[in-house]
This record gives structure tokens, C-alpha cells and sequence, in this order.
């Protein structure tokens, strides 16, 4: 098993050329927005246009369909458990102590919109933003190199570990093993599998070492950049653009 | 230029109770600048340790004891890291050297650690793709690229830092024969630049590009001599398990005739993945039991994936797959195990349990098998494996654990066998392994699927279906098939 896949659709387009600093910024303050303007709306309206934005910008649909897929348990989750955690409101169904509620329905919608609106605004980064150019944004602004390239590789280490997972979990399906029973069984049944993707990507890490101190990572040279990152008038634009959008966010949560 | 005195190394314990392992001893060499050395031997010899130890890379990064002399480039390495570029290493595996997002990222990426000024990387990043025949595909991201495409990045990204000593670990390791021939092409690039080479091998065509050969075995080594010495000396090269002459192949031909009954029936099955790409187009097969099948075609053919469906792994898109008579479709994989034992291409990735012993115990205990304990002991000795069944799978040589892969696949037992390339980086003991144990399943009346890139080994199967794009494009004896494919369709 390499570090063979990436979160990076090679395309091109306008936010893929956008200098990386940019979207770091515009991904900052879209979390914050998801955070300090809790409405439901305002979080349907940013998810709505991060996916206007990515399809504009040559992201296929299965990409986000993928994302979509693999946030499906969490907000699955989210749907079911978080209607009893925060009843409010009109009461639908009372089992006890556990209640259903109108604002308990609200709150566990609203909490699974802003789930998916921090995956796609993350997304929005990593789709259109390849290894070399979020590594010298992180360098731009001030961190070590190594610092920005263990980061930019841990990003692509979760696919590699997924495909792992397949992996190992291929392997011993081949071999008779199925996971069965309820989710809890299931769940312990998983165990073996877990266990092996943990070595399996403790293996890659060392390998990686390697391959990297074989090629120079720690030479005493400073580095040069090929290609090093240039903010152009419409990135500074770009920029400002962003900006005063979530300056517009902000004021209509405080308005709200 | 490089040189190693009586040179020692043990890899340190890997865990509480576990012992040390000896990987070199007293090995010594010496190259003058611009002079090429092979060092042969069969899996689990120490190559790639040699390489590691060369390059400084051991003990620094694995831990473990060294001893001896080693000098590269001018460099004392057991005291100093030789500085970037001084000495290159094109690792066995070379996937795992490629950590960037496009082909000429992964060239210009040990540039930049040289230093080298921005303005002259791009012509060096260019000169380097186009010297290794990558120009095209500068833009690509690397894990889209074939194997021996893998092979000529990686040596691309370490030649372009102009090394003044190069280590190259198994170069033709784990390719199939387009692969080999890109890679050895490339490889007479690197010769001609006049860079001292270390290559290790179990290759004879990779031997040969080296006026001198050293032979590696568990324990020690010879002294350089001449190679072509070393390629004549057939007995020897199969004693140390580096060879395995298919004249000295056990007889893989049936014991009986094949039943009439299927064992595999496969009706205009089209596959396509989630992605889109159609992988199968119709592809309709009856294999009978006790049949021995080799599926032949080049990369990309679908030969893995119609592989797949026998076991449920895939699902067909379209058209039925039938083990036995019953419908695969209505059967889980877990079930189909039962009937269809499956080799994956690089087994040896698929390693997971925490001991040699649990590793052929799982089938086994998953399927509920009868005399589970009986089964396993009975597979660990076949494949010499009961004193190492306490042990990790993971610390064992490369050729162990392929050892462990067939011995879990033993312990099932099941009569239809489908082996996905496993021909794929054995050395000459593995080899011998591997057929003579084909040769007693043979006999026993097992049906046998091999995908495979060795003409050889499917011009003894009783029957070979060549692919293409998904589709069938031939299918009989090999006397009828193999003189009839040309070799860019094997």
C-alpha cells in the first residue's frame, strides 16, 4: 500500500488556480460563519452554493455525491439521536423520559446541515487544491516546511487508510469472514479488520520515512520552490470578496 | 566510489521475547567511480537491507546493530548521513517513494531539496521525463500510473538529483514483462550516465547489466565475480534459491480427465465499476472440475475482475455467475469461500493478524471448519511455517509471508483455486513453492483459474482464455492459443 490517492480532483478552473492562502482564508471564515450564524437557513444557503461553487468549477457530481456518502453514518446519526437530546416545542411522541419534539427535529436538521456545510467547505479546499500548493501556502504563512508537508500528507493518508480498509477487509471476506448481526456486533466483528488497517498504516508511515530521508527531507540545504505561489489581482479580489460576504453573514446573525 | 568492509547488520528485536534478526554478515566490495555490481539473491537474503545499510538509512531510521565499513561518494556512512543527492536509492516497492500529486512534482521534489535554483528545475524536471520516457504523462497523478511506469518515475525523481552512487533495490521487482522490459530500457539510461550502480536482483536479464556479480544468501555472501560466470552456473543460482528453470518445473498436467461437470459457468457477464468503466463486456466460460484455466492478457484486460466474480467478491452488473451449478448471486461471499479458494495479486499486503498461526486460522475459523487445529498444523508444515507460528506475519521476509498467504488458501482446502498473478515477484525458492504445491492440488482433482503474465506456466495449464478489453478473445489449448496472441496481448 502506497500514499496513492488524494482528495485532489485534477481540473482546471477558476478556484483551482485561486492561490491556495485565499481558499485557507475563505475556508476559515466559512467555518466561523457555520459556527456564529446558527440559522438553519443561512447554513442551507452556504451548503447550496459550496456545491453551486464546486460544479461551477469542473468538480464532478460523483465527488459529491462520495462526500455525501461518506458523511451519510454521521448525519444518520445525528437525525436520529439528537431529537431526544434536545427536546422543545410541540411534543410529537413521549416514550418516558424520551421525548420527540418539533424543536427537537429543528435542532438535529440544523445540526446535520452544519455538518455537511463544514465537510464542504473543508472540501472546497481540498478538491481544487493540490499537495504542492496547499504545502507552500502553509510554508507562506509562516510554518516549517516539514510542518506543511506531514500535514498535507496526513490529509492523504485518510483515503490511502480507506483503501487499506478495503483491502483488508477483501482479504478476509475472501476467506469466509462476514460481518453479521445487529450494529453492535457488527461493530466488534470490525475489530480484526481495524487492528490490521493500524499496522498497515504504521507500515506505510515507516515506509514513507524512509523514501523521505532518502530524498533529502532532512538535508542541512535550504530548499527552493519550483512554481513558488503569487497573489495576482483577482486572488487579492477574491479575497476581499470573501470577506465582505462574511461580513454580510456575520451582520445578518447579529441582525437575526 | 562505494565500498563495504565485513559489514554486519542485525535489525533489533521486534518485540518482547522476539529475537533479533541477522540480515548481513561480513559482506565487503568496492566499485570505482562509474562501475555497475549485481548482487543476487533469492527473497529474504538481505538485498534490500543492503541498500538501506549503503544509503545510511540503517540503523538510522529501522533501529538495529552495525558494524563493519561502509564509504559512498567520499562518505564515511556509518558516521555521517551522506548530504541529499550524494547517494540515490530506487526502493523495491516504488510505489511507496512516490508522495506527490503529479509526475513532475515527484521530479522537481528532490530538486528542491537540493537546493537546485527554480529557474533551472523545470528544464531538469523535463530533461529527466523525457530521458525516461514519462513526458507525456507529466501532468498525471503518480498512482495512475502503471507499474513499470511506478518503477521509471521513481528512478527519474532520483537520477534527476544526479547521485554520484545509486542503490537500486529489485528493479524489476513485482512487473509483469511490459513492465520489466520498460524498467530494464530505463535502466540502460542510468548505465550510460556514467553513475556507480548497486543493483540487487534474482533477475538474470537484470544481472546482466552488471560486468560483476555478488551472490547474497541468509548468512553471508560471495565475493564479486564475473557474471556471466554466475548466469552459467545454473546449480548454484537454484541452491540459493534465485532460480527456477521452468525445465525443472514439476509436471502440472492432470492426473485424469476433467469432469463434465462445471465447476465455474459464467454467462454474458458484464461487469462495470462505480466509476463508470466497463470492465467485462459479455465474457460467457464453463469451466469444468479439475480443469486447469490460465487467463492470459495485457494490463487492463479485465483478467482480475472476472477473476473476482468467482468468489463474489464482484457481482456482475449483468449475466449470471453459476459455482457449482448455483447462482453465485444468491450466495454471500462467506458462502462462495467455502468453493472458491482466491489469491490476490501482492497477497502479501493482506497480512493482518497478529500471529502466523491466527493468519491461517481465520479462514478456517470463519468458515467453521472440522478439525480446525488439525488443518492449520497440517498447512504450517507443508509450507515450513511451524516454527515461525508465534510470530508476526509482518516481520517475516517478503518470501515467508507469500509462504503464509498459501498456507492460509491450504488450510481451506477448497476445490476450485483462482490465483490472481501469483507468479508476481517470486524468486526461484517461492517459485518452486508454489508449483510443487499447485502440482499435489492438481492431483487431488482441484480446479485450478490462474491469471497470469508467465507464458510459461500457461503453456501447462490445460486450457488458456486470452482477454481483451473486456471480452474474449481466445479460447482452446495452448498449442491452439499461445502461438496465436501476439506478445503486447499477453
Amino acid at each position: 500500500m502506497s500514499v496513492a490517492l488524494d482528495f485532489y480532483v485534477q481540473r482546471d478552473s477558476w478556484l483551482h488556480r485561486l492561490d491556495p492562502r485565499v481558499k485557507l482564508w475563505g475556508m476559515l471564515l466559512g467555518l466561523i460563519a457555520v459556527f456564529v450564524v446558527p440559522h438553519l437557513e443561512v447554513q442551507i444557503a452556504l451548503l447550496i452554493g459550496l456545491h453551486a461553487l464546486l460544479l461551477c468549477n469542473r468538480v464532478p457530481w460523483a465527488v459529491l455525491g462520495r462526500l455525501w456518502r461518506q458523511m451519510a453514518l454521521l448525519i444518520a446519526l445525528i437525525l436520529i439521536l439528537q431529537p431526544f437530546f434536545a427536546p422543545s416545542g410541540e411534543v410529537f411522541v413521549a416514550l418516558g423520559p424520551l421525548r420527540l419534539t418539533s424543536g427537537g427535529f429543528l435542532e438535529a436538521a440544523r445540526l446535520a446541515t452544519r455538518a455537511m456545510a463544514i465537510a464542504f467547505t473543508v472540501g472546497a479546499l481540498l478538491f481544487t487544491t493540490d499537495q504542492r500548493a496547499l504545502v507552500q501556502a502553509f510554508v507562506r504563512l509562516g510554518l516549517p516546511y516539514s510542518w506543511g508537508l506531514t500535514f498535507s500528507l496526513t490529509l492523504r493518508f485518510l483515503p490511502a487508510i480507506q483503501q487499506l480498509f478495503v483491502t483488508v477487509r477483501e482479504a478476509q471476506a475472501a476467506r469466509g469472514w462476514v460481518a453479521e448481526g445487529n450494529l453492535f456486533r457488527r461493530l466488534h466483528e470490525y475489530l480484526p479488520v481495524l487492528v490490521a488497517v493500524i499496522i498497515g498504516t504504521l507500515r506505510m508511515s515507516d515506509r514513507l520515512t524512509l523514501a523521505l530521508a532518502a530524498r533529502g527531507m532532512v538535508g542541512s540545504t535550504p530548499r527552493t520552490v519550483w512554481r513558488d505561489l503569487r497573489m495576482r489581482p483577482g486572488d487579492w479580489g477574491a479575497g476581499i470578496g470573501i470577506t465582505l460576504a462574511f461580513g454580510v453573514l456575520l451582520w445578518f446573525g447579529i441582525m437575526q | 566510489m562505494l565500498t563495504a568492509e565485513h559489514l554486519c547488520f542485525a535489525y533489533p528485536s521486534p518485540g518482547p521475547g522476539l529475537p533479533t534478526t541477522e540480515a548481513l554478515q561480513d559482506i565487503s566490495f568496492h566499485l570505482e567511480a562509474g562501475e555497475t555490481l549485481a548482487v543476487m539473491g533469492a527473497s529474504g537474503s538481505g538485498k534490500s537491507t543492503l541498500c538501506y545499510t549503503l544509503a545510511g538509512l540503517a540503523p538510522r531510521y529501522t533501529g538495529g546493530h552495525i558494524s563493519g565499513v561502509v564509504r559512498a561518494a567520499g562518505y564515511d556512512v556509518l558516521a555521517e548521513m551522506p548530504p541529499t543527492g550524494a547517494v540515490g536509492i530506487l526502493f523495491q516497492d516504488a510505489a511507496t517513494q512516490l508522495f506527490n500529486s503529479t509526475v513532475e512534482d515527484e521530479v522537481a521534489w528532490g530538486l528542491e531539496a537540493l537546493g537546485t535554483p527554480p529557474q533551472r528545475i523545470g528544464s531538469l524536471v523535463e530533461e529527466a521525463l523525457t530521458r525516461f520516457g514519462l513526458l507525456e504523462a507529466r501532468a498525471r497523478p503518480p498512482w495512475m500510473l502503471s507499474g513499470g511506469q511506478q518503477k521509471r518515475l521513481a528512478l527519474a525523481a532520483v537520477w534527476a538529483m544526479r547521485p554520484r552512487v545509486l542503490l537500486l533495490d529489485e528493479p524489476l521487482g513485482g512487473l509483469d514483462p511490459q513492465g520489466r522490459a520498460e524498467v530494464l530500457a530505463a535502466l540502460a539510461v542510468v548505465q550510460h550516465s556514467g553513475t556507480t550502480t548497486l543493483l540487487t536482483t534474482f533477475r538474470p536479464e537484470a544481472a546482466m547489466l552488471a560486468p560483476a556479480t555478488l551472490i547474497l544468501t541468509e548468512g553471508g555472501a560471495t565475493s564479486p565475480i564475473s557474471t556471466s560466470a554466475v548466469l552459467q552456473d545454473e546449480t548454484r543460482l537454484v541452491e540459493a534459491g534465485i532460480l527456477y528453470p521452468p525445465r525443472r518445473w514439476p509436471s502440472l498436467a492432470a492426473q485424469g480427465a476433467s469432469s463434465a461437470q462445471p465447476a465455474l459457468t459464467l454467462q454474458d457477464v458484464h461487469f462495470a465499476y462505480t466509476d463508470g468503466y466497463a470492465a467485462l463486456h459479455g465474457v460467457s466460460l464453463e469451466i469444468p472440475q479439475g480443469q486447469f484455466v490460465a487467463i492470459i492478457g495485457p494490463n487492463g484486460a479485465g483478467k482480475s475482475t472476472l477473476l473476482r466474480h468467482f468468489n463474489g467478491l464482484l457481482r456482475p452488473t449483468r449475466g449470471t455467475v453459476r459455482v457449482f451449478g448455483k447462482d453465485a448471486a444468491a450466495r454471500t461471499t462467506g458462502e462462495l469461500a467455502r468453493d472458491v479458494g482466491f489469491l490476490f495479486q501482492r497477497p502479501e499486503q493482506q497480512l493482518f493478524a497478529a500471529t502466523v498461526y491466527d493468519e491461517v486460522m481465520f479462514g478456517v475459523r470463519a468458515l467453521r471448519l472440522e478439525d480446525a487445529a488439525g488443518r492449520v498444523e497440517r498447512a504450517l508444515a507443508r509450507f515450513e511455517l511451524s516454527a515461525f507460528a508465534q510470530l508476526p506475519p509482518s516481520i517475516l521476509s517478503y518470501g515467508m509471508q507469500r509462504a503464509v498467504t498459501l498456507a492460509a488458501l491450504a488450510a481451506l482446502d477448497t476445490p476450485v483455486l483462482a490465483l490472481d498473478e501469483p507468479e508476481v515477484g517470486l524468486d526461484g525458492r517461492e517459485w518452486a513453492r508454489l508449483l510443487t504445491w499447485l502440482a499435489e492440488r492438481r492431483a487431488a482433482g482441484v480446479t485450478l483459474v490462474l491469471v497470469t503474465h508467465e507464458m510459461d506456466l500457461a503453456a501447462r495449464a490445460d486450457r488458456v482464455v486470452a482477454l481483451a478489453d473486456g471480452r474474449v478473445v481466445a479460447d482452446g489449448t495452448p498449442e491452439a492459443v499461445l502461438p496465436s496472441i501476439p506478445g503486447a496481448l499477453r
